[in-house]
């Protein structure tokens, strides 16, 4: 079993509103590029791409899983995902046998047919963008019936996306998942599994978004199984996205603690393959058996939220990455945590924006005195709250 | 402030069809409110209101009946679906249609005294 990331949506040119260079090749490639170990292909009521860009993933080793998202009468998109290109092209001849109009390419982009070396072979003349006939149960039932994965896009935008259309997902509508496009939101409360993806239209933006599943292999099948968290196969929930939330996490304690002086440091040495976050501050500091307490993971929960969240979390992510955390407190003195990472991980998380926490910090506690250094491969950028 | 206005006159009014909870027709308009989105309705609507809209799916029976609308008209002669006529006969909530498009439901509406402003 092993962590595979996923962007299980994203469009192609045959979409009006996807860009032209959305084609079969460049796809993979940005795909390889944004560390994508499989990859979705769901265009706007039609699947006329999905099998060239499967064959310009299996050349490289990627895997593609065709799919097709379609428009039901409410205006509410529905993802079909699928294991092979069979049952998507009987999906796709109940949506079109639904899809009232033609499309008018100087209204809302041309949709181009490619083959998988992204020649133009053909243009779609249906109405793509348009509204399909079928209600949102019965988009389900297709996609059901023809032995797919159905997950409602993006439900936490207004626009075609089913809570914004539809107020509320309909009782008992059997969704397989439900997908977001902000990560952030991942952790409410939906009654079903719920996915990340880029609802890429663009080459940059493949992979923007994305969902890590723990599976045995790339496949349909096993992504199947970790949405019904079958035999250990599951979605894996990232606690923390990148090292600024960390350092917003492990600062919030300090100023918990009553801190007036708060010091961060962060350095990387690129030939020690190292990074390494320090955060000290003189707070109340923590005593044996409190310290012991914040280290624990089962105290690391959002609603056990309390002194020393966020230590275990680090500690976690330090690992995870080929490092390791120490933490040293003293009752009325203070506390440093100290945490190494090998850049070259796989596991490594991203920096995430610093500039922009050390300012949220700064701006929302100004009557802590922040010091924050980064030096990178033996160059030093210092700045000290006290002097601006 | 505008006239009192019951279901049964708009009905007449307006030729609109009565498609479910006919016994329920007696309830005063207060207001009115015309959207498709039904975040948007549960987020503005208000109790008494007349809502108009050409979504059919049976979650407006839950959002007519949470926000304790007077009633639903449908336009351009948009029928409910099954389920949701079962739906809104079951939580007494009338649903009428009619064919005329929204823009011109909601002048006439407007012209019978009914407002979208408390």
């Amino acid at each position: 079993m092993g962590k595979i990331k996923a962007d299980l949506h994203m469009h192609t040119c045959l979409s009006p509103c996807g860009d032209v260079l959305m084609r079969a090749t460049a796809i993979v490639e940005q795909a390889g590029k944004a560390g994508l170990d499989m990859i979705g292909i769901c265009d706007h009521n039609s699947a006329e791409n999905a099998g060239a860009v499967m064959s310009a993933g299996e050349r490289k080793g990627l895997a593609v899983i065709p799919g097709m998202e379609v428009t039901s009468r409410e205006e509410v998109h529905i993802l079909g995902l699928f294991g092979d290109a069979e049952g998507l092209m009987d999906l796709q001849a109940v949506v079109y046998e639904n899809l009232p109009g033609e499309n008018d390419q100087e209204a809302f982009g041309p949709q181009l047919v490619i083959d998988d070396r992204d020649r133009v072979v053909g243009t779609n003349d249906k109405l793509l963008i348009g509204a399909t006939t079928l209600a949102v149960e019965q988009v389900v039932g297709a996609i059901h019936q023809f032995g797919g994965l159905a997950v409602a896009s993006h439900i936490d935008r207004e626009r075609f996306g089913i809570i914004g259309q539809l107020g509320f997902i309909p009782e008992g509508l059997g969704l397989d998942a439900v997908e977001v496009a902000n990560s952030s939101l991942r952790e409410w409360d939906y009654a079903y599994p719920v996915v990340a993806s880029s609802d890429a239209h663009y080459l940059e933006d493949v992979g923007r978004n994305s969902t890590c599943f723990e599976v045995e292999r790339a496949s349909f099948d096993e992504i199947a199984k970790a949405l019904n968290s079958e035999g250990g196969r599951r979605i894996v929930t990232e606690e923390m996205e990148d090292l600024s939330l960390h350092i917003l996490d492990i600062v919030e304690n300090s100023i918990m603690a009553s801190a007036g002086r708060v010091e961060i440091s962060i350095e990387l040495d690129t030939a020690a393959d190292l990074l390494t976050l320090e955060i000290s501050d003189d707070g109340r500091g923590m005593d044996e058996q409190t310290l012991k307490k914040a280290l624990d993971p089962f105290f690391t929960t959002r609603t056990t939220r309390r002194v020393g969240l966020g230590l275990a979390l680090l500690a976690q992510a330090a690992r995870e990455s080929g490092g390791e955390m120490d933490v040293s407190s003293r009752p009325n003195e203070g506390t440093r945590v100290r945490a190494t990472f090998r850049l070259s991980h796989p596991d490594c998380k991203p920096m995430g924006d610093i500039a922009e926490t050390i300012q949220t910090l700064v701006l929302s506690h100004p009557e802590i005195n922040f010091v924050f250094q980064q030096k990178t491969d033996g160059s030093i950028h210092r700045f000290d709250s006290r002097e601006i | 402030m505008g006239s009192q206005v019951n279901l049964t006159e708009l009905a007449r009014e307006l030729n609109l069809s009565v498609r479910s909870a006919d016994g329920d027709l007696d309830r005063e308009v207060t207001g009115g409110y015309a959207s498709d989105l039904l975040s948007d309705v549960l987020a503005n609507g208000e109790p008494g209101n007349i809502w108009v809209t050409l979504q059919v799916h049976q979650n407006i029976v839950a959002v007519a009946s949470m926000k304790d609308f007077a009633g639903i008209i449908l336009v351009n002669s948009r029928e409910p679906e099954t389920d949701t006529v079962e739906k809104a006969e079951a939580e007494n909530v009338v649903i009428m249609v009619t064919e005329l498009p929204t823009f011109e439901l909601v002048g006439r509406l407007y012209g019978l005294g009914i407002t979208g402003m408390k």
